[in-house]
């Protein structure tokens, strides 16, 4: 001990030496090697054991999910616009119709239809719908 | 009957070929590996406050650690100081979880019957009151401490494990020593 009544650099270190040194020695290597190892063992099989785990049905379901899933992707590529393809309008061949039936016609698109009704100022054949063409030539026909 | 030949000294393969040969799957390699430091790794984290009680589990997570993580292990430094930085690591979140700072049973230490009592006896209070004045360090002093007084490593191979510089770890171990030496006045 120093006259200030500290501990010389050298009793520290001595002392630091030590510390820990008799639980050190108490602890029995072989048998942590073997935990570690065994313990290393089982992190390396655990992936496997999941796959293990899972069965057969649910792998093909999920198989066939992917599949359909690269089906659809596929197909987006090659039709990218089939969403887009504005759908077949009927026609009204209005040469067929007798000048009676056209002014019926005429008649008609002055007034509100019954189940969607359009603006008499606005309306013109090219501007109906297919259902109210459909109920109009109904109309004609009844 | 004739003489028997000498058997040639096998040297035992370093760190590094045992680490490759784990790596490469053999069991027996990562064995030997913790054979070969586990205590060396138990007094450091004994000294850093495990307890002794602890000591087998918190060994065993630095080495699983440590393998784990086997691949980042750039040679920086020994195999044997980057393993001693992971139990730091491993301590400190056990600390963490437990909620509190347990130190060392030194109480044990003297169980050993060499020498004088007396002697025994003083080593022992010593070793108690470091043991506690480490406890009141911060973390990287306690570590640079205990590395370059307790393993008896070098400030360049202290400053690699623990990514600092020689000279500030050389700071850190003065003021840890400076702080130690109060507390055990």
């Amino acid at each position: 001990m120093k006259e200030d009544g500290t501990l010389p650099d050298a009793a520290l270190q001595d002392a630091a030496r030590r510390l820990g040194a008799g639980a050190a020695e108490r602890l029995d290597v072989e048998r942590t090697a073997q935990a570690v190892v065994a313990r290393l063992r089982e992190e390396r099989e655990a992936p496997r054991q999941v796959w293990a785990r899972i069965p057969a049905s649910w792998l093909r379901i999920a198989a066939a999910l992917v599949l359909i899933g690269g089906a659809s992707i596929v197909a987006r590529g090659i039709w990218p616009r089939a969403s887009g393809v504005a759908p077949q309008v009927e026609t009204v061949d209005l040469g067929e119709l007798s000048p009676a039936q056209l002014r019926e016609v005429l008649n008609s698109l002055d007034q509100p239809g019954p189940q969607e009704p359009v603006p008499a100022q606005d309306a013109g054949l090219e501007d109906l719908t297919p259902q109210q063409l459909r109920t109009l030539l109904a109309s004609l026909e009844g | 009957m004739p003489p028997a030949e000498p058997v040639a000294a096998v040297p035992s393969p370093t760190d590094a070929a045992l680490i490759a040969a784990w790596q490469g799957g053999d069991e027996q390699a990562a064995a030997e590996l913790v054979r070969r430091h586990a205590r060396a790794l138990a007094r450091f984290l004994a000294g850093a406050g495990a307890p002794e009680a602890d000591l087998d589990d918190v060994v065993q997570e630095t080495f699983i650690r440590a393998f784990r993580a086997v691949a980042t292990f750039r040679g920086q430094c020994r195999f044997r100081t980057w393993l001693l930085t992971i139990g730091g690591n491993v301590l400190k979140d056990a600390h963490r979880r437990a909620k509190r700072s347990r130190v060392v049973p030194l109480g044990d230490d003297l169980r050993s019957t060499d020498g004088d009592p007396h002697e025994r006896a003083v080593a022992a209070e010593a070793e108690g009151r470091l043991g506690e004045g480490l406890q009141q360090l911060p973390r990287l002093q306690r570590e640079v401490f205990l590395l370059r007084a307790q393993q008896g490593l070098e400030y360049e191979e202290i400053a690699a494990a623990l990514g600092t510089t020689p000279g500030a770890a050389r700071v850190h171990y003065h003021h840890a020593v400076k702080r130690l030496k109060e507390h055990m006045k």
